[in-house]
C-alpha cells in the first residue's frame, strides 16, 4: 500500500504532447478515478504509473520511491486490464498464482492466497478452467483475483467494465467498490464512464486533452464543476449551456429576449461579468405552476424512464433536456412553464468556460 | 434460380477440373518415381513407357549393396536435425524480438538473404570453412543449411507472435517477468503448434537442400540429395537405383508433411490467441 505521486510529468510521442506538465497527489488507501473522453490522456496516465509506458519529463513517486526509471515488474503494482489480458494456455489458478510464483512465494502460502482471492470473488469453482472456458464476467473476476492475490502497493484498472453488458457492469461495479473497502489499497481506476466514476471513487480526476480540469470527491465534481467541459461531462444527461447577458437589471437569454429568473447569488455574480454561459442541468429544472414565474417551452420530444421522465425541449437556439416528475405526463406540442431551482444553477466565463464564482 | 444452379454447377466442375489438374501436374513426377523404382532397370528409361511391369526391389538391393546407403542417411539426419535446431534457437527469440520492439529491418533482412541464390553464400563459405579447415565437417554443413532454416522459422513464427495481445505480454511485466522470462513461459507455450510447423518446414527445407551438400561435404560426411547425384554419370546413369534412392530421400518429408497436414496450414494461417 502506498501514496502515488505525479510531479511536472510530461508525456510525448514525438513532437505530439499527450500529457503536459501534470501534477497529482493520490494518497494511500485512496480510491481515485482518472475519467475523461477518448484520447484525454487517462489510459497513457494509468500505463505511465505501471511502467508500461516511459516517462518524458517530471517524476514519479510511488510510496517514498522514485519510480522514472523502474520497470513495471520491479514496481509491485497489480493492474486489471480491458480486455483482462489472461494468460490463454494457463488455468485459473496458475494465472493467478504465477506473479506469486515469479516473487519466490512458498506453495503453501500461493495456495492459501489463492483460495482466499477466489473465495472473495465466488470464482473456486472454475479454478482448473481454462480462461476460454470462462465467460466475460468470470473473466473479469479472475483478472481481479489475479491483482488481489499479489497484495500490491496500488491496484490499477483500465476500463475494466467496458466490456461486460449493463447488468453486468453494474454489479461489478458494486463488487470493486465493495472491494476497495475490504481490501484498503491505493486503487486508480480509468473510465470514460462517468458513472462509474461518480458511484466509485473517493476522488475524481476530469482529464482533457492531459490536463487536469478538476480533481475532488465526485459530490464536489457534480455539484461544483470547476469549468463548462466537467460541467458537462460529468453528469446525465449532460448539463444544459444557454448563453446568457445582463441586461435592463434581468438575466436574459442571448439569441431571443427570454428572462430566465436566477437566484439573488447568481444574479449578482452575471451582473458583475455581463455575460455568460448558465448551466442547469436537467434534474435541477422544476415546473413552475405560475406561468408568469418561469420559462415557457413547448415540449419536443418525451422519454419515460420510469423513475422519471425526460423532456426535451428548444429554448434561445439550444437543445435542451429537463428531468421531471414521472407523474407528469406531457405530451409531445404541450406548452410547459420551466425554472431553474435557486442555487443549483452555474455560471461559467463565456470566453475560457471557467466557472464564475 | 435455374440459371444461378447452372452457374453453380459450372463453377464446381471448373474447381474440381483445376483441382484434378493440379493434382497430376504435381502428383505426375513422384508416382513416376516411385513406380520407376519398382521396374527392373531396363525399363525405367524405356519408351514408350511400360505401365504394366512385374515390381521388383532390385533396385533397392542395388542401392544398399553398392552404397552406403544407411551412413549418408544418418548425414542428412545429423545435418537436418542440427541446422533445424540452430534454426529454433535463434529463430524463436528473433522473431519474438522483431514482434516485441516492431523493428521488422532484421526480420526482412532475413527474408532477402533466404530469397537470395544459395550460390551467393556458397562462394564465401567454401573459401571461409576452407581457411579454419572445416570443409567436410558436419559444423560446417549444419552452420550453411542454418540460411534456410532461420528464415523459415522467423517467417512462420512472427505472424503467431504479433497475434498474442499485447496485453497479454504487459500483464506478465506487472506480474514481475522479464522479457527473456515472457517469451519462455507466456509466449512460447502459446505458439507452440508455429514452433512445432516451423520446425517441420524447417526440416523439411533443410533435407531437400542439395546445393551446400554437394559442395561443402565430404565422402564423410555427403547427405542423401548429395549423393544420389552420384548415380547421374556420363553416359551410365544407374536409373533404377537412382529411382529407389529418390524414393527413400522423398520419404521423410512426405510422411511427415503428411501427418501434419492439417496442423501445417492451420500453423501456417495462425496468429490469433483468442482469449
Amino acid at each position: 500500500m502506498a501514496s502515488i505521486s505525479i510531479r511536472n510529468l510530461t508525456k510525448r510521442y514525438g513532437n505530439f504532447t499527450v500529457i503536459p506538465d501534470l501534477n497529482l497527489e493520490i494518497a494511500d488507501h485512496e480510491f481515485v478515478v482518472f475519467v475523461g473522453p477518448s484520447g484525454c490522456g487517462k489510459s497513457t496516465l494509468l500505463r505511465i504509473i505501471a511502467g508500461l509506458e516511459p516517462i518524458s519529463s517530471g517524476d514519479l513517486y510511488i510510496g517514498d520511491k522514485r519510480v522514472n526509471g523502474v520497470q513495471a515488474a520491479q514496481r509491485d503494482i497489480a493492474m486489471v486490464f480491458q480486455d483482462y489480458a489472461l494468460y490463454p494456455h494457463m488455468r485459473v489458478y496458475d494465472n493467478m498464482s504465477f506473479a506469486l510464483e515469479l516473487r519466490g512465494t512458498p506453495k503453501a502460502e500461493i495456495d492459501a492466497r489463492v483460495k482466499r482471492a477466489a473465495a472473495l470473488l465466488h470464482i473456486e469453482p472454475y479454478l482448473d478452467r481454462k480462461p476460454k472456458e470462462l465467460s466475460g464476467g468470470q473473466r473479469q473476476r479472475v483478472a481481479m483475483g489475479r491483482a488481489i492475490v499479489r497484495n500490491p502497493k496500488a491496484f490499477l484498472f483500465d476500463e475494466p467494465l467496458s466490456n461486460l453488458d449493463a447488468k453486468l457492469r453494474g454489479q461489478v461495479r458494486a463488487e470493486i467498490k465493495a472491494l476497495s473497502q475490504e481490501l484498503k489499497t491505493t486503487m486508480v481506476f480509468v473510465t470514460h464512464d462517468q458513472i462509474e466514476a461518480m458511484t466509485m471513487a473517493d476522488r475524481i480526476v476530469v482529464l482533457q486533452s492531459g490536463a487536469i480540469q478538476q480533481y475532488d470527491t465526485p459530490e464536489t465534481v457534480y455539484e461544483r464543476p470547476a469549468n463548462q467541459f466537467v460541467a458537462g461531462f460529468i453528469g446525465s444527461p449532460a448539463m444544459n449551456f444557454f448563453p446568457v447577458e445582463w441586461r435592463d437589471e434581468r438575466a436574459i437569454l442571448s439569441h431571443g429576449a427570454t428572462a430566465v429568473p436566477l437566484d439573488s447569488a447568481t444574479a449578482g455574480r452575471l451582473r458583475q461579468a455581463g455575460n455568460a454561459v448558465l448551466g442547469i442541468r436537467p434534474e435541477h429544472f422544476v415546473v413552475a405552476t405560475d406561468a408568469a414565474d418561469g420559462i415557457a417551452i413547448n415540449v419536443k420530444l418525451v422519454e419515460p424512464l420510469g423513475s422519471d421522465t425526460l423532456i426535451h425541449f428548444d429554448l434561445a437556439g439550444v437543445s435542451a433536456i429537463a428531468r421531471v416528475d414521472p407523474s407528469l405526463r406531457p405530451k409531445v406540442g404541450d406548452r410547459l412553464s420551466l425554472r431553474p431551482q435557486p442555487g443549483k444553477t452555474h455560471l461559467f466565463d463565456a470566453a475560457n468556460g471557467q466557472v464564475l464564482r | 434460380m435455374n440459371d444461378a444452379a447452372n452457374t453453380d454447377r459450372w463453377i464446381r466442375w471448373l474447381n474440381t477440373l483445376q483441382l484434378v489438374l493440379a493434382g497430376v501436374l504435381i502428383m505426375a513426377p513422384t508416382v513416376w518415381m516411385v513406380l520407376s523404382s519398382f521396374k527392373p532397370s531396363f525399363e525405367v528409361t524405356a519408351y514408350p513407357p511400360t505401365l504394366i511391369f512385374s515390381p521388383t526391389l532390385d533396385n533397392y538391393v542395388e542401392l544398399t549393396k553398392t552404397t552406403p546407403f544407411l551412413s549418408y542417411a544418418l548425414n542428412s539426419l545429423i545435418v537436418t536435425v542440427g541446422s533445424t535446431a540452430l534454426g529454433l534457437l535463434f529463430g524463436i527469440p528473433a522473431a519474438f524480438a522483431v514482434s516485441w520492439t516492431r523493428i521488422s529491418w532484421p526480420a526482412i533482412l532475413t527474408l532477402a538473404a533466404r530469397m537470395a541464390p544459395g550460390t551467393l553464400f556458397l562462394l564465401p563459405w567454401y573459401v571461409m570453412f576452407r581457411q579454419v579447415g572445416m570443409i567436410g565437417s558436419y559444423t560446417a554443413l549444419i552452420l550453411s543449411h542454418a540460411v534456410i532454416t532461420l528464415p523459415i522459422v522467423i517467417w512462420v513464427l512472427l505472424p503467431s507472435f504479433d497475434g498474442i495481445p499485447r496485453s497479454v505480454f504487459e500483464a506478465a511485466q506487472v506480474d514481475g517477468c522479464s522479457v527473456t522470462r515472457i517469451l519462455w513461459r507466456i509466449a512460447l507455450p502459446l505458439v507452440a503448434s508455429g514452433v512445432a510447423v516451423s520446425a517441420i518446414l524447417a526440416f523439411v527445407f533443410s533435407w531437400n537442400y542439395f546445393l551446400f551438400a554437394l559442395v561443402l561435404s565430404n565422402g564423410d560426411t555427403k547427405t542423401l540429395i548429395a549423393a544420389a547425384f552420384n548415380f547421374i554419370g556420363e553416359g551410365s546413369t544407374q536409373w533404377g537405383a537412382l529411382m529407389a534412392a529418390a524414393t527413400l530421400i522423398a520419404l521423410p518429408p512426405l510422411v511427415l508433411a503428411a501427418l501434419v497436414q492439417r496442423w501445417l496450414v492451420s500453423g501456417l494461417t495462425l496468429g490469433a490467441v483468442k482469449g
